[in-house]
């Protein structure tokens, strides 16, 4: 009894097609590691001017490996303003910043909702702490400048290691990168700044093997290395030496105290390569 | 005034020493230096040279005051009015106290009118800044008796001045000089008028005059 009124499916079962499981592959993790130095970030891509509506505007790219099997990270930001408040807001003599960080749907593995989740708010007000202060704030009374970045890639790589299950570690490098991003986005608006702010990750990290000792890396890629202890995500300006934001998480060995500084000045490290592309970044697009 | 060589400057770039230059716009100092903080081009401005000393044999005349710096300034191109599109570089210019500022009147009330800053100085604004003229700034003689209905109305074009930040939503205007106030106009009857006075506008077709607060055209 065919129902004529309605366009129908199929008619009988149908079931989706169902894949062959990862797990059944050897274990290609064993001898990849990483390839770079310690004190090497990736390769980076920066434009600015993409956006011609925004104020401003640029494009990051990390690049991928296909031996590690990490995807790349990929940011799009744009800059709003100088404009003015809305009028319910109070009066304020320095101009009001709001950052908004959003991962498109399909960025990473684990398909992402539409809505802002605690994480992405999490790295909105790192974000926010770090262009804070870079701004020159009290140039630009009574404004507010908006800067939204979609995170179009997330830095993920198709298999997890087996000894860590949550993305964390991916996080820090997405914020290194929305720090680069939006600083060169803020110089594409016009809007004062002190310096120009870029973000660097140093973590320590342990590979496999019983006798390898933890080391501190740059740039890490977490697939690469069998554990993560720690990890820190640097804002820095290098004219001015000064750290605008600093993100620290992880689980350090009490035994080695100077550990902790150490890991901030490699970070520093980071943001001070991260900080001669996004140099040569803006030269390019003033000439 | 003359620009030497542009050289191009990012935010945080070292210009030069306090004791060379004098700040301008798009830089900051710190530590004695004078940084950038805007991406664009470098501009030096020599200061005006003053007057050399008179040579009089009876008197004794007193040394020059010692020469100004020059002013160094980072400028991006903005939009101005009158430049075509292709590809310019906008950048967003705020209403600060002594810009003169075109703006079209949206409400009058008794007490003040509200208007919309259109245009900053040569640049045509993105953002929509709202402004203030009392009553007491429309004119500079006679404030006690003026009404706004007879200075203003709703759809004309002023140019006017900032007095003020004001408060979260307002700037504040005046147009108490005899080149600011109305310079475009509108009549009951939707035609284009022309002023005839400080005070009256004329409708071109029907001859009509209507009040207004008008600006001198010259």
């Amino acid at each position: 009894m065919a129902d004529r009124r309605r366009i129908n499916g199929p008619p009988g079962a149908t079931m989706a097609p169902v894949f062959e499981d990862d797990a059944g592959q050897p274990e290609i993790k064993n001898g990849k590691g990483r390839d770079r130095a310690p004190n090497v970030i990736r390769k980076t891509f920066l434009k600015t001017g993409v956006t011609p509506s925004a104020s401003g505007s640029a494009y990051l790219e990390f690049e991928g490996s296909s031996k590690s099997g990490v995807s790349g990270l990929k940011l799009s930001c744009t800059v709003h303003g100088p404009r003015s408040l809305p009028r319910s807001s109070p009066f304020s003599p320095h101009i009001v910043l709001s950052a908004h960080v959003k991962y498109a749907p399909f960025a990473t593995k684990q398909r992402r909702g539409y809505l802002r989740d605690p994480s992405e708010r999490d790295l909105g007000t790192h974000l926010e702490t770090a262009l804070r202060g870079a701004i020159i704030a009290d140039r630009w009374p009574k404004s507010g400048v908006d800067i939204i970045i979609s995170i179009i890639e997330g830095d993920q790589d198709r298999e997890t290691s087996k000894s860590q299950g949550d993305e964390t570690w991916d996080m820090m490098n997405v914020l290194s990168g929305c720090i680069t991003v939006a600083s060169a986005a803020l110089a594409d608006a016009g809007i004062d700044c002190v310096d120009t702010v870029a973000g660097g990750v140093a973590a320590l990290v342990q590979d496999a093997g019983e006798d390898s000792t933890p080391r501190i890396v740059v740039d890490p890629i977490p697939s690469d290395h069998e554990k993560v202890l720690g990890a820190c995500c640097v804002a820095y300006l290098p004219t001015r030496d000064e750290v605008t934001n600093l993100w620290f998480k992880g689980d350090l060995p009490a035994s080695d105290a100077g550990l902790y500084t150490q890991l901030v000045e490699n970070g520093i490290q980071a943001s001070r390569n991260a900080n001669r592309v996004l140099v040569e970044c803006l030269g390019e697009a003033t000439s | 005034m003359t620009t030497s060589n542009p050289t191009l400057a990012i935010p945080g770039q070292l210009l030069g020493s306090t004791s060379k230059y004098q700040p301008g716009p798009g830089t900051h100092i710190h530590n004695h230096n004078v940084h950038a903080s805007l991406m664009g081009t470098v501009h030096i401005a020599q200061p005006a040279k003053a007057p050399g000393p008179v040579k009089r044999l009876t008197k004794i005349t007193p040394a020059p005051a010692p020469a100004e710096l020059p002013t160094i300034s980072v400028t991006v191109p903005t939009r101005s009015a009158g430049s075509d599109h292709t590809g310019q570089k906008k950048r967003e210019v705020l209403p600060e106290v002594g810009n003169v500022v075109l703006c079209r009147v949206i409400r009058i009330t008794p007490r003040q009118a509200v208007v919309a800053i259109l245009v900053c100085g040569d640049t045509v604004l993105d953002a929509e800044w709202q402004g203030l003229i009392r009553v007491q700034d429309v004119r500079a003689t006679e404030k006690d008796r003026v009404k706004i209905y007879e200075s203003f109305r709703p759809g004309d074009i002023v140019r006017a001045e900032v007095i003020s930040l004001g408060d979260q939503a307002n700037y504040y205007l005046s147009t108490a000089r005899n080149e600011l106030g109305v310079i475009l106009a509108t009549s009951e009857a939707g035609n284009a008028m022309h002023p005839v006075s400080w005070k009256e506008y004329r409708d071109s077709e029907t001859g009509l005059t209507e009040l207004r607060k008008v600006a001198k055209p010259y």
